[in-house]
């Protein structure tokens, strides 16, 4: 079952990214290296939440916390909106995957992107924050053994995020601007959202240290209250 | 309701995955500026006069600014126009900076009306069929919002009237910030496991449970639809092999007007036009209803007297 489950996933990508490179260079030569990554993207996440949906072990108790959990990251960046680059949504994604793991984690910070452009205004950079968050969970459940016990690691993850995520979605600013990734300019853009990305990683290292202990601490002891 | 919201889902999401699609990806100023012109007046449709003024406040800057970004900062292309600080500001540039915010503008005003008609439930119904846990979550997540505020307002009023709020010092309230959104998880996650044992035994998890949808597939949705694939068939036919590519650099190159080409811009054309002529013609029919209506009204008035 599993076997057949990666195989799935494998194809999908290994198929689907041929066939939007084709389909870029055919149909919308000179804007090619946008379409193509905004359906890679697109693509990406399709594994996971493939790998989601078949397993059997979300029931509905797993169904219901993630909904929690995304509701309360996109009331935290609906909060804060009015602060230029402070949401505390990343800090939530990162504690959630900690103790829910890594397939929690990549769930809750995709549904937060998509959930929240519903009322920050859907658009192309949907998918992009989409992967980028779920990676986001993802990987911090990957290591969440270090995560848990070493805070220094934990901050240092936090504000290592902040600063991927402004570097992915600048990559893809350039793509779309451009045509095409041009080096020159991919700086220029780093640059000018310096203060942006700088704010981010920071405040996602202050939410990490208020944040850490009272949710960890509850999602902790419904694990274990409830054998999830 | 608009019309163009009742059509079914399926067909929507398929309109406007393609109008964004093309009007994203093609390089053609052509087909660019279609979609603008049926992007601003379906999105003109959906909005009240204040929200118009709004937008037109806020759409109009940012085209200026985007479209005056590019020649400052580009210094291709060939036709110089004059000189700034030693830098050439090209002709090139400035059309391709036009191009730019055409681009931009017409895609943010799909997006914009993308959301008006497709709303939070039209989604979660197309995706609950192939992703049925995704959609259970995202709409779970939706109703946890507002519950979710008003929890952390009661909590933080309750932790006020017991005076743990003091207001002079940051800390301090920082302090209490973090124990009422510590008091509002346990609460909400103690919530999540009574629903979860409440959808169990209404039999969630068992074969054969059914979903209510408010959605038919009509005759008029088929028509639609195949309007809709003719259309982009004819479009794509068009555009596949790079006939409608356009360059701004090193010099603005000629615009196609081939027989192929000019049957993709009016098949786009047509295309993006639809939803605001769709709402043209429904207005039409409504005034007319009710003309007959009144009409009927006053006759039987007169046949009474």
């Amino acid at each position: 079952m599993k076997n057949k489950k990666n195989l799935i996933s494998a194809l999908i990508l290994l198929g689907g990214i041929p066939v939007i490179m084709a389909v870029g260079f055919l149909l919308f030569g000179g804007k090619q290296y946008a379409f193509i990554s905004a359906g890679v993207a697109v693509l990406s996440c399709v594994p996971f939440f493939m790998s989601f949906e078949r397993n059997s072990d979300n029931n509905s108790v797993k169904l219901v916390i993630i909904a929690v959990m995304t509701a309360l990251s996109v009331t935290g960046r609906v909060l804060f909106s009015m602060l230029y680059g402070i949401k505390p949504v990343t800090a939530i994604i990162i504690i959630t995957a900690i103790y829910l793991g890594s397939e929690t984690g990549f769930m809750v910070g995709s549904v937060t992107a998509l959930v929240s452009n519903f009322f920050f205004g859907q658009g192309i950079w949907t998918p992009f924050q989409m992967f980028t968050w779920g990676l986001i969970g993802f990987i911090a459940g990957i290591i969440s053994e270090k995560l848990k016990h070493n805070r220094l690691i934990l901050y240092a993850y936090g504000a290592l995020s902040g600063i991927a995520y402004s570097l992915i979605i600048d990559i893809w600013s350039v793509l779309w601007n451009y045509g095409e990734f041009d080096a020159s300019k991919y700086p220029v853009l780093i640059s000018s959202s310096l203060v942006f990305t700088l704010i981010y990683a920071v405040s996602n290292v202050i939410f990490l240290m208020l944040l850490a202990k009272p949710i960890g601490s509850k999602l902790e002891r419904i694990t274990i209250k409830y054998g999830i | 309701m608009k019309a163009f919201a009742k059509i079914h889902p399926f067909v929507l999401m398929i309109y406007f995955l393609t109008i964004v699609t093309v009007s994203m990806f093609v390089s053609n100023p052509v087909i660019k500026l279609l979609s603008l012109a049926g992007a601003f007046l379906f999105s003109f449709m959906l909005t009240d006069k204040k929200e118009k003024l709004e937008d037109i406040k806020f759409y109009l800057p940012l085209a200026l600014l985007i479209a005056v970004t590019n020649p400052l900062f580009s210094h291709n292309g060939e036709t110089p126009l004059f000189f700034m600080n030693g830098n050439a500001v090209t002709l090139e540039a400035v059309f391709y900076g036009i191009d730019i915010s055409v681009m931009i503008i017409s895609v943010m005003l799909w997006f914009k009306s993308c959301n008006i008609i497709m709303s939070s439930d039209k989604l979660i119904y197309l995706f609950g069929r192939i992703m049925p846990k995704t959609a259970l979550i995202i709409s779970m997540a939706i109703r946890f919002i507002p519950m979710l505020k008003r929890r952390i307002n009661e909590v933080s009023r309750a932790q006020k009237t017991m005076g743990l709020y003091s207001v002079q010092s940051y800390t301090d309230r920082l302090h209490s910030l973090v124990r009422v959104i510590s008091a509002v998880i346990g609460w909400s996650l103690e919530g999540a496991v009574e629903t979860s044992r409440s959808m169990k035994s209404r039999g969630y998890a068992l074969k054969g449970h059914t979903c209510y949808s408010d959605y038919k597939f009509t005759g008029k949705d088929t028509a639609i639809l195949s309007v809709f694939i003719s259309l982009t068939a004819l479009a794509f036919w068009g555009t596949s092999g790079g006939c409608l590519r356009f360059y701004f650099y090193p010099v603005i190159s000629e615009l196609n007007t081939d027989f192929r080409a000019v049957v993709t811009y009016s098949a786009f054309g047509v295309l993006a036009f639809f939803p605001f002529l769709f709402e043209v013609e429904e207005n039409i029919r409504w005034t007319y209803y009710r003309s007959k209506i009144s009409a009927l009204r006053t006759q039987e008035q007169k046949s009474r007297l």
